[in-house]
């Protein structure tokens, strides 16, 4: 029950920041919602079962994409530049409320993806040890993005 | 686990059709590369999903066809972006505006 709860809410909120991303009216909206959105795709794999697609899905779209557009963006002058002190502290709440989940998330247990799986396998035996680090893993990686988020808005805030 | 595959497999139907929806309308050309990220996803998503119902063989928990065709998906479509955003840049520095009707006009 708890699972599919989980499986609703994300999905929700992958809806929700796509349609934000699809009819804002701003470009730099549109960024923002959009880094979101694979963010939290990055997440959906992650807990159900391929960090590394996962990983590999946020360090490309979340990120080296994000700077794509933003360069391009840039570049082109179709953005206003100003996305207003509302939607700055709406970032950084957003932000804060991802790092107060996982900080949660470590210090619960048995939730779902976020347990080791099952090694037959001795030589897979290091991956099981590093395992248990993984929510700190997680936690450092979204402190990083998060960081990296309002730094982008913080950009979008200033007139240049 | 068989409800989250049904409910993430329609989350990513259905962010392909908002995307396709939106390529259709858009006014402008970064918006459209939007759309098609949004359709990329929506894509990974319905096929991450499909091999959730666990009758897939697994190494290491990784489920071998589906999750190797996401891994692959995801490069495939961040090139894809990569090129749609350059010819993007070509665009507006040969037309001076990222609005397809206008461009078409100014092609004539």
């Amino acid at each position: 029950m708890a699972s599919e709860l989980l499986s609703i809410t994300i999905s929700v909120a992958i809806l929700a920041t796509v349609l934000v991303a699809l009819f804002s009216k701003k470009v730099s909206v549109s960024l923002i919602a959009l880094f979101w959105t694979s963010t939290l795709l990055g997440v959906v794999f992650t807990m159900y079962g391929n960090a590394l697609v996962g990983l590999m899905q946020i360090v490309t779209f979340s990120g080296a994409v994000s700077v794509l557009f933003l360069t391009v963006i840039l570049m082109t002058g179709e953005s206003k530049l100003d996305i207003g002190a509302t939607r700055l502290t709406i970032a950084v709440v957003a932000g804060a409320l991802v790092l107060v989940a996982l900080a949660l998330t470590q210090v619960s247990s048995g939730l779902v993806g976020l347990s080791p799986s099952e090694y037959t396998d001795v030589s897979l035996a290091t991956f099981s040890f590093l395992w248990q680090f993984r929510p700190w893993d997680l936690l450092i990686l979204v402190t990083v993005f998060a960081s990296a988020m309002v730094t982008v808005a913080n950009l979008f805030s200033r007139e240049t | 686990m068989v409800a989250d595959q049904i409910v993430f497999m329609s989350t990513g139907i259905l962010l392909v059709f908002l995307g396709i929806a939106s390529i259709s309308y858009s006014k402008n050309l970064i918006k459209t590369v939007m759309s098609f990220q949004v359709v990329l996803l929506g894509a990974n998503l319905a096929l991450f999903s499909s091999g959730l119902n666990g009758s897939l063989s697994t190494v290491a928990g990784t489920r071998l066809t589906t999750d190797s065709f996401v891994f692959l998906s995801v490069l495939v479509g961040a090139a894809v972006e990569a090129v749609g955003l350059a010819i993007v840049v070509n665009v507006y520095r040969k037309y001076g505006t990222l609005n397809p009707s206008e461009i078409r006009k100014l092609r004539h």
